[in-house]
């Protein structure tokens, strides 16, 4: 639905009400970026050792971002179903990110209900589970 | 008839004069110190002549003060010789009373010659640009443009986060690359400089590192929030598609900016990665080396990944995010049920 069926009373003009919105929480995360800066001066990020290509270190970690991934390709079997692991843990990832990618394409059916969103809310929430667990535990192992 | 708003102008004066006050308090002490001060405190050369005629006669003649260096009243004024901020701090004072003058007697002489009541300057401006440029009239309509009330829930403003870091992303990296050196040798020594060295290093290069993981679960929580309301049906479904493609070119910032300090985990990350990358049946070796820029992390791929964390990425990034924003003004923010 486009904004013009809209009735006058259900919108606010962009500017300046709208604006003055974002301008809130432009300024909201301003101020976190200011703790940080704080936090900055106190605690630097700082580096670790200089880079030694010579010389691996015990444990390589990913950021922790990368880490469900990383964590997926370490523990999966050598072999799985007569196909080396190691592939499979790079293509099943691939797949699913095209699957998330052309999500829209695949699900075309216009929502009827609320209903719908608690599904989609579970789906995604299983699907955070999912991810987060796998970071927790390729943070700890 | 006003002709001058005076709640204005007065607010204006007054920090004319506390900003003049406050440059007289912090250089005025220093003002005189350069003839009267800072000699006195320095040792003078002991005068023996004097000392042997002061022991012999009660009133030894005192040697005069050395003669005065040439008086120069426009590097007094200027501050030229008291410090790095006085100059540009006393341009700004005097530059500005100069133009406030200027700016009175232009305006006063035009409600002379014209008898006409003084337009303010930013109506001015307006219609000198609206008379070249027709702007006024799309303007007015971009931004009168109405925004659905359900649209001002808190969780809809989670793109508009993540656009927003982007940009601070964007200024503090400009102001880490001043003094970043992408190459292996120099790299790591830069990175101690900034967070050592350089004013507020180290807070910049915090937001920018915090930010760049905030960046990341602003747009999950955006995707998140999007999925969860189907608002990405039809006919929205290139915008989820460029969201998505904006996602993974922010895990690419992540990726090629976690090599940059050139450290062991940043190197060892890295080897890892590009051999995740390397593991893609057929076109596996061809991203290797397009990643490693042959077949081990080196300077080639420091030089390579600094490319694309600050030219290609962001470029993509800036256009995925232009097509993102206008396919959103086109189709509206989606109604939820």
């Amino acid at each position: 639905m486009s904004e013009d069926q809209l009735k006058k009373e259900d919108t606010i003009p962009f500017y300046p009400d709208h604006v003055k919105t974002e301008f809130y929480v432009v300024l909201g995360v301003l101020a976190v970026v200011l703790i940080i800066a704080i936090i900055g001066l106190i605690n630097p990020v700082g580096v670790g050792e200089p880079a030694d290509p010579l010389n691996t270190p015990a444990h390589v970690k990913p950021e922790w971002y990368f880490l469900s991934l990383y964590q997926i390709l370490k523990k999966i079997p050598p072999m799985v179903l007569g196909i080396e692991g190691k592939v499979l843990g790079v293509v099943i990832p691939i797949i699913l990110v095209g699957i998330i990618l052309l999500w829209p394409f695949l699900d075309t059916k216009p929502d009827k209900s609320r209903k719908v969103y608690w599904i989609r809310m579970a789906l995604a929430f299983a699907t955070l589970v999912i991810i987060i667990a796998l970071t927790i535990w390729g943070e700890v192992s | 008839m006003r002709f001058f708003s005076l709640k204005r102008l007065g607010l204006v004066v007054l920090l004319v004069i506390a900003f003049g006050l406050f440059l007289f308090i912090t250089t005025h002490a220093r003002a005189f110190s350069a003839s009267s001060g800072e000699n006195s405190s320095a040792v003078s050369p002991p005068n023996w002549a004097v000392a042997e005629l002061g022991s012999l006669a009660p009133n030894p003649v005192v040697t005069p003060p050395p003669p005065k260096t040439e008086p120069c009243l426009s590097c007094h004024i200027l501050g030229q010789n008291k410090g790095l901020w006085t100059p540009l701090g006393r341009w700004i004072l005097f530059g500005g009373l100069g133009l406030v003058f200027a700016f009175g007697v232009y305006r006063s002489a035009s409600t002379w010659v014209t008898r006409s009541p003084w337009k303010p300057l930013n109506k001015r401006a307006a219609e000198w640009v609206d008379d070249r440029y027709q702007i006024s009239e799309p303007l007015t309509k971009i931004l009168k443009k109405p925004v659905p009330k359900y649209a001002t829930a808190w969780f809809y403003c989670l793109g508009g986060i993540t656009a927003f870091l982007f940009v601070v992303q964007g200024i503090t990296g400009i102001l880490l690359a001043f003094y970043y050196k992408p190459t292996p040798e120099a790299a790591y020594a830069s990175i101690l400089f900034i967070e050592t060295q350089v004013n507020f290093g180290s807070s910049i290069r915090a937001i920018h590192h915090w930010c760049a993981n905030g960046m990341i679960v602003m747009c999950v929580a955006h995707m998140i929030r999007v999925f969860v309301m189907g608002a990405y049906k039809r006919p929205r479904e290139l915008n989820w598609v460029s969201g998505v493609l904006l996602l993974i070119l922010t895990l690419v910032f992540g990726f090629t900016g976690y090599l940059l300090p050139w450290d062991q985990r940043a190197f060892w990350a890295t080897t890892v990665g590009s051999e995740i990358a390397g593991a893609i049946p057929a076109i596996g070796d061809l991203a290797l080396i397009f990643l490693r820029v042959g077949w081990n992390v080196s300077g080639e791929t420091l030089s390579r990944f600094y490319a694309l964390h600050v030219i290609i990425v962001p470029l993509a990034t800036l256009a995925f995010m232009f097509a993102h924003f206008l396919m959103i003004r086109k189709q509206g923010i989606a109604k939820p049920l």
